[in-house]
């Protein structure tokens, strides 16, 4: 009998130990917090430091708020081996992400020699609500992917990723943001998607903007400085054979064939749509002040 | 005191139960991953380079190239489909691979090899590179080296065969010679690469 209790009580523990565990990723407040695979339904505050190693997922019914001077690290997991981080913040609820100049949201590699892809991706999905001010998302697969929501990306750093801020389907307005060192700064497929991109700074990542399929030219991106980028400022994908149109925005220099020649388009591959660059602008745009030339209060 | 265990049982269980519901398994992509098998001769990994460049720059797939130790392995991770393609030869296909007698014309073997291939393994040869490499040829063969690609995989990318195609006829016996005497200090990706960029591919 004593060791039948003896059992009884040791499940019990454990039984219970494994529910605090799972539970953990709800609790509010902590400033230092890990997780593993682990679900929000309600609402949630992070602050100080996270680390998520597994998937975190925010359901409908969740709200995850994100302090400014949050650091949320991500543990590289590689379980199916294609060398791409298995740790993941995926929200199909709220996610309220607004950091400050002085104390941005920062979401990267938990490991001492960061690697592009150690994570894969800050994913919103079907989200209810996306407000992101003020973050750096970088080392992953996507600094920010965003399918089917409403989404405002704002004065935020995409950098060090495979692709820097990833969307498709989606009704986004991105402005005052910076995408640097990715392979490819923004990726898209369009998809009837309504997006506005203005006043980003797309440079120095090996292919500026990637139109990957599915670009009927309906999203506008204007008034961003598209340069330097080391293949391509603009690619589109072998699927894309209508033509994409990116008005006013700086390309580095003002003449019109060097502002071509950084295009992959229907002049190298003739299934391909143009690209097309009116109104290019004769000089960068100030991406901070973006509020204030959109009439804007900050 | 049954009663009481029988209690206690159930709570357990629904504590369990509880903590199960709490840390579910969840999985989200971000778009499989192509495999592409290299057999690790220099020609080999120049070519597993290329494809690899080509497929992930045009189309925005993430590719990851799986060395292999030779031939048979390659066909039978093919069939597992724990690659997704690699570059085979037509001489080894069909007396080595598929146990057939040799064939000495370059164009009926190919054909000969394809649809047995295709019928029989659900495996399908695109266009050859245009090159012929004696190195890896069966007695009374040839040996063109061609893609080989899992028809599931081509199913799902029903882009990919017009794409990998253009590298058909692309790559004649003395551009192989230079790329592989180019790539002798082992940066087969730099010059898949610029061989891709100077044609025109990417």
């Amino acid at each position: 009998m004593k060791t039948t209790l003896r059992m009884v009580a040791v499940s019990l523990v454990m039984a219970a130990s494994l529910m605090l565990a799972g539970l953990a990723g709800c609790a509010s407040g902590p400033s230092v917090l890990r997780l593993e695979d682990s679900v929000i339904d309600n609402e949630v505050v992070w602050n100080g430091e996270v680390t998520i190693d597994g998937i975190v997922t925010v359901k409908k019914s969740g709200r995850l708020v994100i302090e400014p001077g949050t650091r949320v690290l991500f543990v590289h997991r590689d379980y199916d081996g294609d060398g791409i981080g298995d740790s993941e913040l995926l929200v199909e609820g709220a996610l309220v992400a607004r950091g400050t100049a002085e104390a941005p949201i920062v979401f990267t590699s938990a490991a001492t020699q960061p690697q592009r892809a150690d994570w894969k991706y800050l994913y919103l999905d079907f989200a209810t609500e996306v407000d992101i001010d003020h973050i750096v998302s970088e080392y992953a697969y996507s600094g920010l992917q965003i399918h089917f929501c409403r989404a405002r990306v704002t004065n935020s750093v995409f950098r060090h990723n495979v692709d820097g801020l990833r969307f498709s389907t989606v009704n986004l307005l991105a402005a005052g943001n910076q995408m640097y060192d990715n392979r490819h700064g923004l990726r898209y497929e369009e998809r009837r998607s309504q997006v506005h991109l203005h006043h980003n700074d797309i440079r120095e990542n090996d292919v500026g903007i990637f139109v990957v399929t599915r670009s009927t030219d309906n999203a506008l991106i204007e008034q961003n400085n598209i340069a330097d980028n080391r293949q391509y400022n603009v690619k589109l994908g072998w699927q894309q054979p209508g033509d994409v149109t990116l008005p006013r925005n700086w390309w580095g220099t003002t003449e019109p064939l060097a502002i071509i020649k950084t295009f992959l388009d229907q002049d190298i591959d003739g299934s391909l749509g143009r690209v097309s660059a009116p109104q290019p602008l004769a000089k960068p745009i100030d991406i901070h002040n973006w509020q204030k030339d959109q009439g804007v209060s900050p | 005191m049954t009663r009481f265990f029988s209690l206690v049982g159930k709570f357990t269980l629904l504590v369990l139960l509880l903590a199960g519901l709490a840390a579910p398994t969840l999985y989200a992509c971000v778009g499989k991953t192509l495999l592409v098998g290299s057999l690790g001769s220099p020609q080999q990994q120049i070519l597993a380079q290329m494809l690899s460049i080509l497929i992930s720059e045009r189309t925005g797939t993430s590719i990851k190239i799986v060395p292999m130790d030779g031939h048979a392995e390659a066909h039978e991770a093919l069939l597992r489909a724990d690659l997704d393609m690699y570059v085979e030869y037509t001489g080894v296909g069909q007396v080595i691979i598929l146990k057939d007698p040799p064939i000495a014309d370059a164009d009926e073997l190919y054909k000969a090899v394809k649809a047995r291939y295709n019928q029989e393994l659900n495996l399908i040869w695109l266009k050859p590179f245009g090159f012929s490499d004696e190195r890896f040829a069966p007695e009374g063969t040839v040996a063109d080296a061609a893609p080989v690609v899992r028809k599931d995989t081509l199913k799902k990318f029903p882009a990919l065969a017009r794409l990998i195609n253009k590298l058909g006829g692309a790559i004649d016996a003395p551009a192989m010679k230079k790329l592989e005497k180019e790539s002798a200090s082992g940066n087969y990706k730099e010059v898949a690469r610029k061989f891709l960029k100077e044609n025109r591919f990417i």
